[in-house]
């Protein structure tokens, strides 16, 4: 079962849509999530530029429910530059996460590929792709799934599973279990054979003879059939769960860093951990300086080719500037994201944040996450939620701990906000097109 | 006759709203804000009206060519590409007021709400013979606004006062001005304020008039006086057109209920509440001081009260809002769920209780 040069390997990388990515506001108000520029890429960039490194990759599909425009111009412009046809699929309707897969599987098997990688665009990780192909081809199953060992706390977040020690067959999966099964979860990265296909066909026909016991909601009763009908095929509970055990599923665990970019706080740390990746594959790209003709770098920081940085600034560590930016005399900048077209003016200080496009942020003000810098750990969101507040400020939900995960963690705003002269602001979020010329804490600007 | 009609900028405070629409297109009393101020100025005769914007022009054009077939008035846009303040429009507009007829030109804010005595207007501005006239209405809080000072006979304007400290009247600035082709060689094309330099420059030279302005009035550029406002607003339609209002067992105070909207068995309708159009009440539901926008449904045994909900949301079987609760477009209200002042960004379903005033994105 050795590899074969002629064999082709077809990429689809799972986007999702608008109306899935309220998580990701306010960011997502204006760019759909997989553009969000990560360490001064957009998201999906980093799984498609691993993509290339697989031999024989003939075709990369997005797929989505975003409109068509929305990616056209990115799809032309990564073809391209990397040298590999990207193209992205529409999907008129949810299939679900196999369902998705099988809806395109005429366009997918045009190449007649003999592997077909499946990606989910919102995680972060080193997408060991070459490697899990080449495992996925010893196990000679009809599919690989990249694992890797969490904390048991954590482990209930995602999908489960337990794989053989030694044939490294998945034995058992799981998704979001109550109690605790396994550390070792799903990464969301797949490689297949095409009787991937078979399996997900033989699931759907299943669905249409089995009676379904599931209680509805009202509001779900009232949507089209989405969820009822046959040809939406999910993953994880229905390809991955009852195929277990049976020798057609393994694993290929990475020890390397993995996250999922679900809220904005996130994407920050994912930005440090994909700078601290090209630290080690092509530390060319990240940006540095002693203070004499540029600004002074500390750790890993990218500053695109256009943004103008003063020579006394201090930028870093984890610092990502995107094009066009103007950071000013004497700005401090530590665990950031600043957008296009920015303009930081002298003296200020910004730190986890995410600065939207055309932004500015005025001089000597301050643009913070929580109050203490030291406290930024899972008890940060507790902290911040026990505060006494003012009655009639409004206080944010969160929807996970640790302050990556909460909306009051990381501050956040949205694009052409102007933060004045001297305005401190802390664990905030604003949405786009607001001026504050007061100081705010906690607080989320409408 | 023309007018203008100053719409600026991004909607902000009436967010989540203007998440989905631009402010003059958000609905008020079943019809976007900006269509009452269009059919008021057609009501006196004008057949030309700008709209001063600097934001998604592409989606108010849109809007504007239906309103224009249907009311056979000319609406154009006159687009500002950095903000230009409260009269620097009227420069950048100059070429579409000035027709060379001499005749003197409206211009209104687009958040305001009132009962658009325009035609008294006229009369008022023939009157006195001066170069401008503004409609003033009497608030209760004069400090939170542009105060005018007037001589209290004849209206003679004497100053503006911005947010005054200590109390120099109780008149503001209502948003609603008549003026001489003439008042445009005052105003360069630049961002300018109009009442810090043009009108101060105009009641110098003893040319600008202020009417009182007779009836309701409310700036609804903010969900809580968006509600207060519905109130007088069908508090005034019950005098002027009742026929308009909805009647009948199930109805208490003053209730505008779209004809093509649904009400089911056993509900108890209003006051001051307006159903909009393709909007299914089922049966049992219970709704007071509120806004139900387009194509809402709610469930049954729910209770809505001093909230708006938006476009194609639905509220869950025994589902209780209440207290400014906020709904963007396509929010779905699980059943028997409480919210208490949620602000519910667009296209997120509500599966646990807001017990508290909360922003849900």
């Amino acid at each position: 079962m050795g590899s074969s040069m002629d064999e082709k390997v077809v990429a689809v990388i799972m986007v999702g849509g608008p109306t899935k990515g309220t998580r990701f506001r306010p960011l997502s108000l204006n760019i759909p999530k997989p553009l969000f520029p990560i360490a001064g890429q957009p998201m999906v960039h980093h799984p498609i530029s691993a993509c290339k490194r697989i031999p024989n990759l003939a075709q990369i599909y997005l797929v989505g429910f975003y409109e068509e425009r929305e990616f056209a111009l990115y799809v032309s412009a990564i073809s391209n530059e990397l040298k590999v046809p990207v193209r992205y699929l529409r999907e008129d309707k949810p299939h679900g996460s196999a369902g998705g897969l099988y809806h395109f599987r005429n366009l997918i098997m045009e190449d007649d590929p003999s592997h077909i990688f499946l990606l989910n665009c919102d995680v972060c990780c080193s997408f060991p792709l070459p490697e899990m192909l080449e495992a996925h081809r010893k196990y000679g199953g009809i599919g690989t799934l990249l694992v890797i060992k969490v904390s048991p706390e954590s482990a209930s977040q995602f999908g489960e599973l337990v794989a053989d020690p030694v044939t490294n067959e998945l034995l058992h999966y799981t998704e979001k279990p109550e109690t605790f099964v396994s550390d070792r979860i799903n990464c969301g990265v797949y490689v297949f054979t095409p009787d991937i296909f078979t399996a997900i066909r033989e699931v759907s026909s299943q669905t249409k003879d089995t009676a379904t016991l599931r209680r509805v909601s009202s509001v779900e009763a009232l949507q089209p059939a989405t969820r009822n009908s046959t040809d939406f095929v999910r993953l994880d509970q229905d390809i991955l769960s009852p195929l277990a055990g049976k020798k057609q599923l393994y694993t290929y665990e990475t020890k390397d860093f993995w996250e999922q970019i679900k809220s904005p706080g996130m994407s920050l740390r994912c930005s440090e951990l994909y700078l601290s990746q090209f630290r080690l594959t092509s530390p060319q790209v990240l940006a540095s300086g002693d203070g004499t003709k540029s600004a002074i770098v500390i750790g890993d920081v990218f500053i695109h080719p256009s943004a103008k940085v003063h020579p006394t600034a201090k930028i870093g560590p984890n610092v990502s500037i995107s094009a066009n930016a103007r950071v000013g005399p004497g700005v401090r900048l530590i665990s950031c994201i600043i957008l296009d077209d920015v303009e930081i003016m002298e003296n200020a200080v910004v730190t986890n944040a995410i600065v939207g496009w055309k932004s500015s942020i005025g001089r000597w003000s301050r643009v913070q996450a929580c109050s203490s810098l030291k406290s930024l750990t899972f008890k940060c969101f507790c902290l911040v939620s026990l505060n006494n507040h003012e009655p009639g400020s409004i206080l944010c939900r969160s929807q996970a701990e640790g302050v990556y995960n909460s909306k009051l963690g990381v501050t956040i705003l949205g694009d052409s906000v102007a933060v004045e002269d001297e305005v401190v602001v802390i664990s905030s979020i604003v949405l786009p097109n607001k001026t504050l010329n007061v100081s705010v804490q906690d607080e989320i600007i409408l | 006759m023309k007018a203008l009609i100053l719409v600026g900028g991004f909607g902000t405070r009436l967010r989540p709203l203007t998440l989905s629409f631009p402010k003059p297109l958000v609905d008020f009393a079943n019809k976007p804000m900006i269509l009452h101020q269009i059919e008021a100025l057609k009501a006196v005769g004008v057949d030309e009206v700008v709209l001063a914007i600097n934001y998604q022009p592409e989606v108010m054009l849109n809007f504007l060519k239906d309103f224009e077939a249907k009311l056979e008035i000319k609406i154009t846009c006159s687009q500002e590409t950095e903000p230009m303040g409260t009269a620097g429009p009227l420069a950048l507009a100059r070429d579409k007021l000035v027709d060379g007829s001499g005749e003197p030109f409206f211009v209104l804010n687009s958040d305001v709400i009132s009962e658009y005595p325009l035609r008294e207007m006229i009369e008022f501005h023939k009157a006195h013979g001066g170069e401008a006239s503004i409609m003033v209405t009497k608030v209760d809080e004069p400090s939170k606004y542009g105060v005018v000072v007037m001589e209290e006979t004849t209206g003679k304007v004497e100053k503006f006062v911005e947010k005054p400290k200590l109390y120099v009247g109780n008149k503001i600035n209502a948003g609603i001005y008549l003026l001489n082709p003439s008042v445009l060689d005052k105003i360069e094309l630049r961002p300018t304020s109009i009442e810090k330099e043009t009108f101060p420059k105009i009641a110098a030279a003893q040319g600008l008039y202020a009417m009182v302005l007779p009836g309701f009035w409310m700036d609804i550029g903010q969900p809580k006086d968006y509600i207060t406002g519905l109130r007088l607003y069908l508090d005034s339609l019950r005098k002027k057109s009742p026929g308009k209002l909805t009647t009948g067992a199930h109805i208490v105070g003053n209730v505008l209920v779209d004809e093509t909207a649904k009400i089911g068995e056993g509900c108890l309708i209003g006051p001051d509440v307006a159903i909009g159009p393709g909007c299914v009440v089922e049966s049992g539901v219970r709704l007071s001081r509120c806004t139900v926008m387009r194509g809402v449904r709610i469930k049954k045994h729910a209770c809505v009260s001093s909230s708006i909900i938006g476009w194609h949301s639905t509220v869950g079987q025994w589902a209780r809002i209440e207290n400014m609760t906020i709904l963007g477009e396509d929010v779905h209200v699980g059943d028997e769920i409480y919210t208490n002042g949620g602000v519910v960004l667009p296209h997120k379903e509500i599966k646990s209780n807001i017990l508290k005033p909360e922003i849900v994105m």
